[in-house]
């Protein structure tokens, strides 16, 4: 019994879609796992991930954009959304970045949004790896119309979020936005595309309750 | 009326007449044509003044990794003064865990931070609380102001200054000066008749010694704005008009405050320093609000001769008359006796020129200069008085310094090379930001000459080939952590019809070893073996993504055949450490204009240019070189249960020893060798990874967030094989892959390697 749902597990990811991953993922989070990886019964060759091209400034998002939950260690329980933080309080942060952040959120309401980035700024060196901060600095940039750095913040924070589809779902909202700009390019309807499935996947886990808004940042 | 007879002396009285009144009326026209000339020409006074730099400044709040001892040795960079009671902004007091502070005021960019008084505790893990004194409040977060690091003056005079406003210095030295100075001050009308007798007199019978002064304020203001040095009478006499003009048009205010400014007080090197609010800094390393009488006596006493009465050379000669002026001062009524005698007693306090806070970092002055000279136009920076931000840490600095100082000499020691043989050049970074916090380009750590961190481009060596493996391990359908790769002999004819056939640095070859432990051990040929393999222009374009441009398309690229500085290296390991995103490393944050209105602001700049997962892979063989690598060494020195990444380099011979890497938070990047490019006997292990380990370790570096991103898959492997391993092996590494690149056969020791359908039926039933 076991034995069957580590092969699904470990082998589903791969050729499902996006949507019946998230299924699989919540699926697999109520389970237990058992440590030690089964060996793969098809000898099918799965395409390796594509990359982005090294030399081009950006990604090309369309090929970048990851697993819509990220894929977890082989015998790792996976994580259900709830036991993620959704605020940048309850993230653990510390009083002196909350603090700056309180701040960058009156700069903002003041039509500050230069100010806020410095606070911001002064945040991430106090805890560079806080990816609520970098979101925030990603929304930040969005209402300055700098879409190259919203997207570029906005992915950071994504590439911290270790997984927090809280943070994911602001964060590909931001790069749906920030792509969008320039018109509906594929690009941009991929991005929303992720969002929007976040955000239900969300929705069906948590009871229709409801979602964070935008800013994750008090 | 008299009548005169002789018709000669009628003449001669007529023409005298018509020629005074011709003279007069020249001079009056003369006259105002001078005034107009000293009015257009005082307008049009504008204060040189140079861009101030300033280090970042240091962040307090609860948990804050800095314990009282270092915030105290903060405060005394910041010229701030220990004392029993806080006084007055820029004094402490210490008692035990605890430390309290009088901040200053200071103006940031995003609006003033008053003065406070603060009481702060700490344990070993750092600040512990942070409140207001007289309230139990807690504060979350405040900032120290600033260091003054250097100031940005034009070239061509040197001139450098501060300007401060007679409202805003202690009515003390205005006084001072005046007494000193020129007594008469208040009432003269620009030039002080009886002064002037006074002088000539004495400069009649004093022969050919030190001519005496004479000369009011105002004549000393116009012979500095105006004037040359020349001593004639014809200058002294348009001096002496020119003032009486001035005072006609100027207060006497405006007059004593563009004095205060316009006076040389001293000199440092090609820098010219005047005005006391640069001087105060200069000399005594705090702001002129924060002068005791003493001080103030020792700038006004040295005003009458900055190279005579120069305090740092002349210490005795500038005391006598310090407490000279100190006498006037008390005769004048602006101290007590008994204040002169204690203010006599005091030494002089001037700051060693070392550590007097301007132009202690000349590497990083240099760097500041170059990034902004393509914002501004070089004549404002040199005169507009701007006030530049920057990223530098002088904490971070100082332990770059300090191992550099201490650390050539011991590996000189070691290689029995002469003292002195070697040079050096350091660069620290931010991981996230690219804020360059230090950098050193000179084993004399204060000499403002050749910028290694900046101008050697030397060749980087293996710290090239971490993009090799890069590039391999970016097609997981070829190459992981565990491929096995040929140590085999490479012989290879080049396009230009020459042979190249790397060598080994050990000269062996080690038969099949997995790819982390080629990169790890630094083995060049399997290097150049998956660098072919991958292809050339694979590797030049992620070094280039990375942040270098242009590095030859040659295999020889594969073992560092790529010349480059320091600082780009940090800037193409700053890529790899922020997981792929780069952001152009930068020194400079914000600049204000003097009157402390924002300009521009230089926020973080990032762009994905870099795989994420390949570069975790990367980042991990790379911790393994630390592990049991070419840079096992440092595991001694580092914080244990740490990972930090990194990477030796050595060139043909032994020319250059370098060493780069990281941790989460810092990226630090050290060369070591000799400037006319001899070997030196060091490999990068040897010589750079001594300093840098050292220095990681001092700069209380954290270590690498073990976590695989999205798009890595981690896996228990049988080391032998590089295999899916289970409990049926005797070791299990844990090893990372990208997602749908995990190897898909078990290793031959592993239960699951043997398992058959019949087993797995057992399994089931057991």
């Amino acid at each position: 019994m076991t034995l069957f749902l580590t092969v699904t597990a470990a082998r589903k990811p791969r050729v499902l879609t996006p949507v019946a991953l998230v299924a699989v993922a919540l699926l697999a989070a109520c389970v237990a796992q058992p440590t030690v990886p089964t060996r793969p019964e098809s000898t099918q060759q799965t395409q390796p991930p594509a990359l982005p091209p090294t030399t081009a400034p950006a990604p090309a998002p369309a090929t970048t954009i990851p697993p819509l939950l990220p894929t977890q260690p082989s015998g790792r329980p996976q994580p259900s959304a709830e036991s993620f933080p959704k605020t940048l309080a309850a993230a653990g942060t510390g009083p002196a970045v909350l603090a700056l952040a309180r701040q960058a959120q009156t700069f903002r309401s003041a039509g500050r949004p230069q100010d806020a980035l410095g606070q911001y700024e002064r945040a991430l060196r106090i805890e560079p790896k806080n990816a609520f901060v970098w979101q925030a600095m990603a929304e930040t940039h969005l209402a300055l119309h700098n879409v190259e750095q919203a997207e570029s913040a906005a992915r950071k924070s994504n590439s911290l979020a270790r997984g927090n589809p809280w943070l994911e779902l602001g964060n590909w909202r931001v790069i749906a936005a920030a792509l969008g700009v320039y018109g509906d390019s594929p690009a941009a309807q991929a991005a929303r595309t992720r969002a929007d499935e976040i955000g239900s996947a969300l929705a069906a886990s948590s009871g229709g309750g409801a979602l964070p808004a935008a800013s994750a940042v008090p | 009326m008299i009548r005169i007879k002789s018709p000669l002396l009628r003449w001669l009285l007529i023409g005298l007449a018509i020629s005074f009144s011709v003279g007069l009326l020249g001079l009056s026209f003369w006259l105002v044509r001078l005034d107009q000339d000293v009015r257009a020409r005082y307008a049009g006074v504008r204060w040189v003044l140079p861009a101030q730099v300033y280090a970042s400044p240091l962040e307090l709040y609860p948990g804050a990794r800095i314990s009282v001892t270092e915030l105290r040795r903060e405060l005394e960079r910041l010229g701030y003064r220990a004392s029993d009671e806080l006084t007055g902004p820029g004094t402490f007091a210490v008692s035990g865990s605890e430390l309290r502070v009088d901040t200053r005021a200071f103006a940031f960019w995003d609006g003033v931070q008053p003065e406070m008084r603060l009481a702060l505790k700490s344990d070993a893990s750092g600040l512990t609380s942070l409140r207001a004194m007289g309230s139990d409040a807690s504060i979350d977060l405040l900032r120290l102001d600033p260091m003054l690091i250097g100031s940005i003056y034009p070239s061509h005079s040197g001139e450098d200054r501060v300007l401060v406003k007679l409202s805003e210095v202690p009515p003390l030295l205005p006084a001072t000066l005046i007494r000193v100075e020129d007594r008469a001050f208040a009432d003269h009308f620009g030039i002080s008749p009886k002064g002037i007798l006074r002088a000539a007199v004495s400069n009649l019978f004093g022969g050919r010694g030190r001519k005496q002064g004479g000369s009011t304020l105002t004549q000393q203001l116009i012979k500095n704005l105006f004037l040359s040095n020349e001593q004639s009478y014809g200058r002294k006499i348009n001096e002496a008009l020119m003032a009486i003009l001035l005072e006609r048009h100027v207060s006497k205010d405006d007059i004593l405050e563009a004095y205060l400014n316009e006076v040389w007080l001293g000199q440092d090197g090609s820098r010219a320093i005047h005005g006391f609010g640069l001087a105060s800094q200069f000399y005594f390393n705090k702001p002129l609000n924060e002068l005791r009488p003493a001080e103030i006596a020792l700038l006004v006493g040295i005003a009458k001769g900055p190279t005579v009465y120069n305090p740092r050379k002349y210490p005795e000669r500038v005391k006598d008359r310090r407490d000279l002026v100190l006498q006037l001062m008390e005769d004048g009524g602006l101290i007590r006796d008994d204040e002169r005698e204690a203010e006599a007693l005091t030494p002089l306090g001037v700051q060693n020129s070392v550590a007097g806070g301007v132009e202690r970092y000349p590497a990083f002055i240099d760097l500041v200069r170059r990034q902004i000279k393509g914002l501004y136009r070089e004549e404002d920076l040199g005169s507009e008085g701007l006030r530049i931000f920057t990223t530098l840490d002088p904490r971070a600095q100082e332990r770059l310094e300090a191992r550099i100082i201490a650390d050539l000499p011991d590996l000189e020691k070691n290689r029995q090379l002469k003292p002195g043989t070697l040079q050096a050049a350091g660069v620290v970074t931010s991981v996230e930001g690219g804020e360059v916090l230090a950098m050193v380009g000179d084993r004399n750590v204060r000499y403002p000459g050749f910028n290694r961190a900046l101008d050697s481009q030397r060749p980087i060596g293996s710290l090239a080939k971490p993009f090799v493996y890069l590039a391999a391990l970016a097609d997981p359908g070829r190459y992981n952590l565990y491929s096995s790769i040929a140590d085999e002999a490479i012989d290879l004819k080049m396009p230009n019809g020459s042979r190249w056939a790397p060598k080994n640095y050990d000269r062996q070859l080690h038969g099949n070893v997995p790819l982390h432990v080629a990169l790890a051990k630094s083995y060049n040929l399997p290097t150049v073996r998956i660098g072919l393999d991958i292809g050339v222009d694979r590797v030049h374009d992620l070094i280039e993504a990375a942040g270098l441009q242009g590095p030859p398309r040659l295999p020889s690229m594969f073992l560092g055949a790529i010349n480059a500085s320091p600082l780009d290296v940090a800037q193409i390991y700053s890529t790899l450490a922020a997981s792929g995103y780069l952001t152009p490393l930068l020194a400079i944050r914000e600049v204000m204009t003097k009157e402390g209105q924002p300009l521009s602001r230089y926020s973080f700049q990032l762009k994905q240019t870099l795989p994420e997962g390949p570069v975790y892979l990367t980042t991990w063989a790379m911790q393994k070189v630390i592990e049991f690598g070419t840079g096992r060494w440092a595991v001694s020195v580092l914080p244990a249960g740490q990972k930090f990444a990194g990477k030796t380099g050595t060139t043909d011979d032994a020319r250059d020893s370098w060493f780069a890497g990281f941790g989460s938070d810092r990226v630090a990047v050290v060369w070591v060798g000799r400037d006319d490019n001899k070997p030196v006997g060091l490999d990068g292990a040897a010589g750079a990874l001594r300093i840098w380990g050292r220095l990681m370790r001092d700069l209380d570096a954290r270590g690498i967030d073990l976590t695989p991103p999205a798009g890595v898959e981690e896996a228990q492997i049988d080391p032998v094989t590089g295999l899916l391993a289970d409990e049926g092996c005797a070791a299990q590494v844990t090893v990372p892959f990208l997602s749908g690149a995990l190897p898909k056969d078990y290793a031959p020791c592993a239960n699951a390697g043997q398992s058959s359908p019949l087993d797995w039926l057992k399994d089931i039933f057991r």
